[in-house]
This record gives structure tokens, sequence and C-alpha cells, in this order.
């Protein structure tokens, strides 16, 4: 178990240096840079834009600059912000903070529609089924950014009273705060929800063909004692393992969902950021939603190692 | 009130004339003895049924952008120049309607055309208590020209061969050559600021002399900035506090306005301004001076369009009027190089060569070029994020089918568009609107033979270069106008670039209990100073 534990943190480090690399290079390979973008049309003579590259270090060669950032981050300094000049860790944290809250709604609301959809369709088979399976179809071909466009639509349309763009900081109003992060976190959650309802029903029936589950209804006991106690009790591991593998799934529809909605979050901020190409703000924020995404998986792995004996070998 | 008002007025008025009279003999700027108090421009306007001003409260501004750093003579964002112009001040600035007008000089001499004495205001303190001197203006100005520093500004100050301090009040300018550039550079909010001599990191921690003093900054949230008590100009400004809040995009930008969220702001799209004060009387939309052209960019490095009958044919199957009339709903005027807001402006009314919507003549010209069957043109890159030149291209696209020209749309990402047009590496068409400069050399310099953009471009005009460089050195206003009106005509006579029209960089809105503020072509909110709250 412990050298388990070692391997997989140890894969977790090489996997986020290798995101790191690759994320550094990519950003740097589109056309455009900071400076000229943020010049705009203007006229800037190019050896001012030159002294300016010079300055944020841009003109050094592209391993270099990478090796220079690698250090500082291994310190703790991922750098500062080549647009507000503040420290980007102080920039990321609050939105970071915002992302989390709409990916937790989300998650929740996909996670109560998953499992009863999912429910309903694995127990009561014949039409109900053939009804879920077919929307489940349907929402997983549509992609969260065309729903998120319908959603501002059709409420910008036909129900105006509702305030859309209207992000409320937590503290200033908590209600309004997650009232607000409703339509959002559900055109996040809906493509997530599918996973998990079509997830749950195959648990489902798989665990209710088991020989545990007739023997508790041979016993007498009632549908419903069953249900709690048997059969969602062993289906829920595998549910809560695609729970979590859905995080990432989640973090990247935030990027589009957050922009759409105009929430100031992560994903807005790297949309943002990657507009005006300010080189450190991406790397930071693709660094963390990928620190994430492997941590959240190390942990579903560890997890369901100690649970399933199978996996400890 | 009524007296001031009209010892006001006499000094604008002698402010114009002195600017139209622009000689070498000795020159006075308006302002002496007790004029030189010059408050509230504003008002001179006559706004008496707004009644008396009143002092105090808070101005918040929707922004779309934030700033990139404050240090006048290093920042390279345009976004910057907003926030630039409320902290510091210049020797010179523009009034509302965009004349130039004394600020921190109080008067100026040209004993010659290469050279200008400024005589400046006594009494003025920098925010951190420093007294502003001559001092200040030399070490501005060599800063800007020491090219250590790497200012944008170098190059536009690029006459200047020495500032000399003369006395505490008094500093020398000594130019190379005339330039009729070099006034109007010096009363532009970003280009003419005057930074204290001896204050470190301006880029973060801003100091000046204007009406403003920095408080605080929180990134994509807010930029405060609080009255100056020791502003020289008495009883200004009225407004205690001035909040900028940033939105980053057009509809919570609407949104925040319509629910008093902010009181004031500036819009990209015109249709959005016009439906906003349509439905609420009580916002002021005043789009003030056109400022900003939009262009096509032709690659005349290659064929087709090395061939001048292409480009006029182009020219000739543009019909300006409907693109104003359908895009901009008519807010806008057709299009020359130069915004009506300089001197020599095209009023979009003037005969202009190939301007006439002339399918036939086009096609004629095309078939003599070589091209009887019609010309495909390829892709025509426009700027994905701004949907009014998505709009444009798309009614230019219809109207060139019509001549039998065939492009293919291709609306692209900012950061490569301007990699493309920078680098002169677009294949035939693309679309970047120019914003307002200081002065019409700078919007010339983009056709300049040897200049970055006139090498992107592929101009090479040995006539238009020397046309240009005179223009610059005419330091008579009517002399010059009439100069950079025949340079116009020397573009669009050979469709070096294809200007459609002409419209405010942005239109601004405000609620009606805001007074005394105007909109300033100059892309700057310098008269949120004379601003208040009639509340």
């Amino acid at each position: 178990m412990r050298r388990m534990v070692i391997a997989r943190l140890a894969w977790t480090v090489a996997i986020l240096l290798g995101v790191s690399f690759v994320a550094f290079m990519l950003v740097r390979a589109l056309p455009g840079d900071f400076v000229q973008t943020s010049a705009g049309a203007q006229n800037v003579a190019s050896d001012v834009l030159e002294a300016a590259r010079r300055e944020l270090g841009l003109d050094r060669p592209l391993l270099e600059q990478y090796l220079i950032w690698l250090g500082n981050a291994v310190r703790g300094d991922f750098g500062y912000s080549f647009v507000t000049r503040q420290p980007v860790v102080g920039e990321i944290l609050p939105r970071f903070v915002v992302t989390f809250q709409l990916t937790l709604i989300a998650g929740l609301i996909a996670m109560a529609m998953g499992v009863a959809t999912g429910l309903a369709s694995a127990r009561l088979r014949g039409r109900a089924d053939w009804i879920v399976r077919l929307y489940n179809g349907f929402i997983l071909a549509v992609p969260n950014f065309v729903v998120a466009t319908l959603i501002v639509l059709v409420v910008g349309l036909y129900f105006p009273q509702i305030a859309i763009f209207n992000y409320t900081p937590f503290f200033t109003d908590p209600l309004a705060n997650i009232g607000g992060l409703l339509l959002p976190a559900l055109s996040l959650a809906l493509a997530v929800s599918v996973t998990i309802s079509e997830n749950t029903r195959a648990a489902v029936l798989e665990v209710s063909g088991q020989d545990f589950v007739m023997v508790a209804r041979a016993k007498g006991l009632l549908p419903r004692t069953v249900l709690a106690n048997y059969l969602m009790r062993n289906a829920l591991t595998p549910i809560v393992t695609v729970t979590g593998l859905q995080v990432a799934t989640l973090l990247g529809g935030s990027i589009l969902v957050e922009t759409i909605f105009a929430i100031p979050g992560m994903g807005q901020y790297l949309f943002d950021s990657i507009t005006s190409r300010d080189y450190p703000v991406i790397q930071a924020i693709v660094l963390l939603a990928s620190a994430v995404v492997v941590i959240v998986n190390m942990f579903v792995d560890i997890a369901y190692a100690r649970i399933d004996a199978r996996a400890q070998s | 009130m009524l007296k001031r008002t009209q010892t006001i007025a006499t000094a604008t008025d002698e402010t114009a004339d002195a600017c139209a009279l622009s000689r070498r003999s000795l020159l006075r700027l308006g302002l002496t003895g007790g004029a030189m108090l010059m408050g509230m421009p504003a008002f001179a306007a006559g706004d008496g049924k707004d009644g008396a001003p009143v002092a105090g409260g808070t101005l918040t501004i929707g922004a779309d952008a934030d700033p990139i750093g404050l240090d006048p003579t290093v920042v390279t964002a345009f976004s910057s120049a907003d926030f630039i112009a409320l902290i510091y001040s210049g020797l010179l600035r523009w009034n509302a309607k965009m004349e130039i007008e004394p600020d921190l000089a109080v008067s100026y001499e040209m004993p010659d055309e290469k050279t200008y004495i400024f005589k400046l205001r006594q009494g003025v303190k920098f925010h951190n208590g420093q007294d502003f001197t001559a001092e200040d203006v030399k070490y501005t100005f060599d800063r800007i020209l020491d090219p250590a520093t790497a200012s944008h500004l170098r190059a536009q100050y690029s006459t200047v061969t020495a500032v000399t301090v003369v006395d505490p009040y008094t500093v020398k300018f000594e130019l190379e050559s005339a330039d009729a550039a070099f006034l109007n550079y010096l009363a532009t909010a970003d280009d003419g600021a005057i930074v204290p001599k001896g204050v470190e990191n301006l880029m973060t921690d801003p100091v000046g002399t204007g009406p403003f003093i920095f408080g605080s900054y929180q990134p994509n949230q807010q930029f405060t900035l609080n009255a100056n008590p020791d502003y020289y100009e008495e009883g200004l400004p009225l407004l205690s506090t001035v909040v900028f809040r940033f939105y980053k995009d057009q509809s919570t930008l609407s949104s925040a306005l319509r629910s008093k969220a902010i009181d004031m702001t500036w819009l990209k799209d015109p249709k959005v301004a016009a439906l906003m004060s349509r439905t609420s009387p009580q916002l002021v939309s005043a789009p003030g001076q056109t400022s900003r052209t939009f262009p096509i960019w032709m690659n005349l490095k290659a064929a087709p369009f090395d061939d001048v009958r292409v480009r006029r044919a182009l020219s000739l199957a543009t019909d300006r009027e409907a693109c104003v009339q359908t895009v901009l709903s008519g807010s806008g005027k057709v299009g020359a190089m130069l915004p009506e807001s300089h001197v020599g402006g095209y009023d979009g009314t003037g005969e202009m060569p190939y301007y006439k919507h002339d399918p036939e003549a086009a096609k004629k010209l095309l078939a003599e070029a070589g091209y009887p069957d019609g010309i495909d043109l390829g892709e025509y890159i426009v700027v994905a994020a701004n949907a009014l030149d998505v709009a444009c291209a798309q009614i230019l696209q219809q109207q060139w089918q019509a001549a039998g020209i065939t492009v293919k749309l291709m609306p692209m990402e900012t950061a490569p568009l301007l990699n493309h047009w920078s680098s002169g590496t677009w294949p035939t068409l693309l679309s970047v609107a120019l914003s307002w400069t200081p002065d019409a050399d700078a919007i010339f310099q983009y056709l300049v033979s040897d200049s970055k953009f006139g090498k992107a471009v592929g101009v090479s005009d040995d006539k238009l270069d020397a046309m240009i460089a005179e223009a610059r050195s005419e330091v008579d206003t009517e002399k010059r106008a009439a100069r950079n009106m025949e340079i116009q005509k020397h573009i669009a006579e050979n469709a070096y670039i294809l200007q459609v029209y002409q419209y405010p960089l942005r239109w601004e809105i405000w609620w009606d209990s805001i007074k005394g503020y105007e909109p300033l072509a100059a892309n700057v909110r310098s008269f949120v100073r004379t601003a208040w709250r009639d509340e």
C-alpha cells in the first residue's frame, strides 16, 4: 500500500512537470505575443517592443525561459501577471474560489440528476429506461457552451426579470451568489450528469443480479430496504469514482461557461489571459487545474485500492 | 459666477486666437494675472440651466479594460491613457473642441520655428508634495529621449534636440526642424504628461499633478482615484472620488449602466448606445467627434494588389455610405486617412478620388488589369472580437460580389491578427481599425515607405514620403490642413489603403445626474475633472 502511494505521488510530480513543459511551449507557439497585443493597433517602433520583451524576459531562448520559470516555481514563485504586474498566485486564488464554488454546485446537481435518472432507468426498466437513455444520448452530444448559450437566450428573451449576468460575491450576499450560479452550474452539470446516470444504471443492474440481493429479497426484506442497504451501498463505489473523474470535465467546461455567463472565475481568467497572451497566468492556471485533476485521480486510485483488495496488488 | 464665466470665455477665445496665430513672434497663450485661475472651462459653454455645481460625491465609471501600468513614459498599452489622463497633467491640454489650451504652462514664445520657451505655472504641487518646476519638465523629456528608457514616445519627440532649464519656471525646447506635431503631443494625456523628478515605480505608484490622486487598484475589479485637494484649478475637481469598475464584455457593461451600478461608460456599438438612450431618456449619449477610422489594408507587395487598377476597382466597388448607414446606423461618416478631429481631417462629404460607388467602372478596371471574369481575392482577415468590423466586412463582401470580386471572410483572434499586420504577412486583405493619435502625422506614418507599417503594407512612394514630411514641418495650421488634405487625396488616388468610414472611438453614455461632463475625441475622460453629481 505504501509503495503504491509513493509510486502514485512520483507519477503525479512527473505528470505535472510534463504538463508545465507542454503548456509553456504551446502558449509561446501561438502567434502574437503579449507585447504586441497590448500595443494593439498603435504604431509602436520595433525597438520599443523589443525593449518591452527584454524587460519581461521574452527575448531569451525558450528552454532558458522554461528553466527560469521552473526554478522559481519550485520555490513557490509563479511570477507576475504581465497585465496587472501583481503576483500570479494572488491573482488566481480569489478566482479559484469562485470556480471551486461553481464546480461544486455543478457537481452536486450532476450527482442528484445522474443518480436519480440512472436509478429510475435501472429499476423501472421498460419505457422509463428507454426515455432516459434517449435523453442521455442526446445531452451527451450537446456541448456545454451550446446549453449555456441557449439558457442565456431563453432566459434573456422570456424571463428578463432574471438577471443572468449579475455575479454577486459570496460575502456580499450569499443567497444571491448561489442563486446566480445555479443556471451556469446547470449548463455545466448536464453532460456530467449523463455520465453519472449511465454509470449508476450499469452499476445498479450489475449489483441487482448478484446472489446477496436475491438472498435479501428471499428473506422477505422490503424493496425499499433492499434498494437502500444492499443495492445502493454496493453500487455507490463505482458512482463516486466516476464522479471524481468528472472533475476534469467540470474544470474544462468552466472556461466556456464562465466566459458566457461573465463569472469572474478561473475559467474566464484563463480565457482573458489567452486573449492577452499573459503567459505567467496561463501557465499557472493550467498547472493548477491539472494538479487538481491529477490529485483527485490519485485519491480516487488510492481510495479504490483500500476498498477493493484486487487493486492493491 | 457669471462674471467669472465671462473672464474664462475671453481667455478661451484668446487661446483659440493664439493657436491660430502660431507664428515665430512672441506669443502668449491667453492667461495672465487673474485669468490664470482658468476655472471650469466646461461651464464656459453656459450650463446655467443645470444650477450651481455641487462639490463632493463619487462618480462610478464602467471600464472595459484594465490599465497596463501607469507610468506615462513607459506604458505602451492603449488602455492606460484613460487613467493617466486624470492623474497626470502636461504643459498643454485639449479643450472640448479639440483645440490646445494651457495647462501646466501659462504661456509660450517661439523666438523662431525651432525654439519653444514655456513659462510654467507657479505653486503647483505633485501628489507627493514635491513642487512642480522646470526641472521636472526637463527630467520628463530627458527620460523620454534616453534610448535606455525605451519609451514609445521617443519617436514622437524625435525632433527635440535639447530641453534646458532657463529658470525654475521657464523651460526651453530646441527642435532640429520645424515640427507642427510637437504641441499636439504635448497636449495629449500620456504623451505630454509631466512626471516628478527622482520618483521611482510610477508604473504601480503613479505621482502626477493632475486633478485626481491614485487611491487603490484591484485588478479586474476596481480602480479608485481621490480628489487632489491641492489641484491648481480653484474649486476643481468637484467630485471627491472616482471609481472605475471593470466589466470585460459589453453586455455586462450595459446592464451595469442600466441598473445604475455605474454612472457612466463608453460602448463599442452605436446601435446599443442608441437603443439605450431611446429607452431611458435620462441617459445622455454623446458620441463626440469622430476619431477612429475603419480601413482595409491591402498587401501591396504581391499580385494582384501591386496593380493600382485592382486597388482602384476595389475602391469603386465599395459603397461607403451604405456601410455607414447599415453598420453604424448613420452615426459615423465616410472616412479617409484622417478622421475629422485632426488638422485637415476629412469631413465625410468632400470629393475623394475613386470614392464614388460604381461597380461597372470597377469591372472595367479589373478587365483592363487582366481579370475580365472577376477576381478571387482570397481571405479577408478581420478582428473576430470586434462585432462592428465583422458586420462591415460582411457587407463589403456582398458589395464586392456585385463587381465580380470574391473574398472569403476570415475572422481571427486579435493577437495573431496583429502579428500578421505588423509583420506584413497577411495574404491579401486585412482590417484593423485605426484609433485617434495626438497628431495627424502619426496616422500618415503608417504609409511612409521606410516605416514599420509602410514596409508591412508595401508602400513605396517617394512623393508621398516628401508630402508627409513637409506637412509635419508646416506650423501654420491652415496651410497644414491644406497639405494634409492633399496627402489624403494622393493616398485615395493610388488606393494605398481603403478607408471605409470614420466614427467616434466609443459611444460615451452617462446618466443625466452627472453634469459638467463632455466627451473628448482624444480617447480620455479629461472632463471628469469638471463633472459633478446633481442629486
